[in-house]
């Protein structure tokens, strides 16, 4: 099987020149940062402030930026054209998640300077935000392909965002209502709570069950983005 | 000649309803093939069987000789090129932006973009914004695409059907030119004027079926009553069929210098087309 990154590269030239000319998107995309400003005014802030907009980043940016511009290609039928070009559904898929991946990192890092996030172990959240990452992206993904159009996937992402967006604050009501318990096995909790022991001083060796829920999270998403889009390359 | 599409008792069946039934025909190396039916006959779902796009309920489709499901591989989508009616492009970038991305996809140099826009008509409009252009231009664009990376079979699904004549013109010639060097050409349309003027040969496709299948010329022919039309300088017409009493008549009028014109009364493919299914070409 062949892969091309000068079609991965095309793809995320084309989006990127694409995304910056989108004024619904553009300004979208700093609203995460309003609230990395608002946990900067407490001078010693608990690593849940950071949080509020680290997650706001997964869902506002990363979910919600891959949704919008692989919803926009069904809704304008450039999709079509560009699985019937030899681009294979890895190399569209990678191309797609590029421009994503990349805004995602800089807001992050921006929003942690802004806030004054400093994980005590770099290295290790940032390998949860990866998979964090990949399981927002394929989440995106897999709304783009289920949407027709961009304000339908905005619309389909409220839900989301309420789960994974703010669902850092609904730790409160797990404690309340025990039904809600599972929702402690969300790759957002699993984040914060991974983020929270790091920064008392837990190692891989006691976060590897949190990294491990995140990455099978990941990985089903994933699995699910590469059935629901072989699926749609055919015309049923 | 050899075949570079072979379609045998093609059957596709939608939620109960058959798009096709029964299809058959082959289409040689460096022919161009006209489709021709109206609206809804199954054109664009044969395009679709025979692009990978969609899977045949039964019955065979072969393109360069494997079965249509094995084309979704790089190889063979850099040997074809589609231009279907719900091809979209990036309407905030401009032409040659959208080109430029196809140009990578296919691996083809940026320089096609000229010749390929050169083809349409369009060379000294890429800068511009493809949100700005108007229908015809936009089908134009879409054709330059299909065409950059000068694949070995085309499928084109009504190329022509948004433009004006004169564009209609530049790119019928574009597409002899393409053929020329080899290129096939597998063409839809109901435009019957445009398929007597390109096509080596026609099949004619209603309700799902291959009503007749030939060359243009060959389906006139056969379709003909054998009468000529005179036309004379009275303003009377006479219509002649052969034999040696229509022969003397046509004599006399000569001789007598009366002919002001004379018409073959052969039927164009749209008449044929009527008279075979009872339908009209819309």
């Amino acid at each position: 099987m062949t892969y091309s990154l000068r079609r991965v590269y095309a793809i995320f030239q084309k989006d990127l020149k694409d995304v910056l000319k989108n004024m619904f998107i553009t300004t979208s995309l700093p609203v995460p940062l309003v609230f990395a400003l608002i946990a900067s005014r407490d001078p010693n802030p608990p690593v849940e402030a950071h949080f509020m907009f680290i997650n706001l980043v997964l869902v506002m940016i990363t979910a919600f930026l891959q949704s919008a511009i692989i919803a926009e290609e069904k809704e304008k039928n450039t999709l079509r054209g560009l699985m019937l070009s030899p681009a294979t559904t890895l190399e569209i898929l990678n191309g797609k998640s590029l421009l994503t991946f990349v805004f995602t990192i800089v807001t992050i890092m921006v929003g942690a300077a802004i806030s004054g996030y400093e994980p005590a172990n770099l290295w290790l959240v940032a390998v949860a935000f990866l998979f964090s990452i990949f399981f927002y992206l394929a989440l995106g993904t897999l709304i783009g392909l289920y949407t027709k159009s961009m304000m339908e996937a905005s619309v389909l992402l409220m839900p989301i965002l309420l789960v994974f967006g703010f669902g850092t604050m609904h730790r409160a009501f797990i404690e309340e209502y025990a039904f809600l318990s599972f929702t402690e096995y969300f790759p957002n909790i699993q984040l914060l709570e991974l983020a929270e022991n790091v920064q008392t001083g837990a190692g891989i060796a006691d976060v590897w069950p949190a990294l491990t829920i995140i990455l099978a999270w990941s990985i089903v998403m994933f699995l699910l983005v590469i059935i629901v889009f072989k699926r749609r390359e055919i015309d049923e | 000649m050899d075949s570079i599409i072979t379609v045998s008792s093609l059957v596709k069946v939608f939620a109960n309803q058959k798009a096709l039934e029964d299809v058959n025909f082959n289409v040689g190396h460096g022919e161009i093939f006209g489709f021709l039916g109206p609206s809804g006959s199954g054109k664009t779902t044969t395009i679709k069987i025979l692009t990978g796009q969609l899977h045949p309920t039964d019955g065979k489709a072969e393109v360069f000789g494997v079965p249509t499901s094995a084309l979704n591989s790089p190889y063979y989508r850099k040997k074809f090129g589609v231009l279907t009616d719900n091809s979209g492009l990036y309407e905030r970038l401009s032409i040659f932006d959208n080109l430029k991305l196809y140009c990578d996809l296919y691996d083809v140099p940026v320089r096609r973009i000229d010749e390929a826009l050169d083809m349409v008509n369009l060379k000294a409009e890429q800068k511009k914004i493809v949100s700005k252009l108007s229908k015809g231009m936009l089908q134009r664009v879409l054709l330059a695409r299909t065409l950059l990376h000068e694949p070995d079979l085309l499928f084109l699904d009504e190329p022509t059907a948004a433009l004006d004549p004169a564009n209609s013109q530049h790119i019928h010639e574009g597409l002899r030119q393409l053929n020329a060097k080899g290129t096939t050409i597998f063409l839809t349309t109901h435009d019957m004027q445009e398929a007597e003027d390109l096509c080596d040969r026609v099949a004619l496709l209603n309700k799902g079926r291959v009503q007749l299948l030939d060359q243009p010329k060959a389906l006139r022919r056969q379709f003909s009553d054998a009468t000529v039309t005179v036309e004379l300088r009275d303003g009377r017409a006479i219509i002649l069929s052969t034999g040696p009493e229509a022969a003397e008549t046509m004599h006399t009028h000569m001789v007598n210098n009366e002919v002001a014109a004379i018409y073959t009364n052969e039927p164009t493919l749209g008449d044929i087309f009527v008279e075979v299914t009872g339908r009209e070409l819309i």
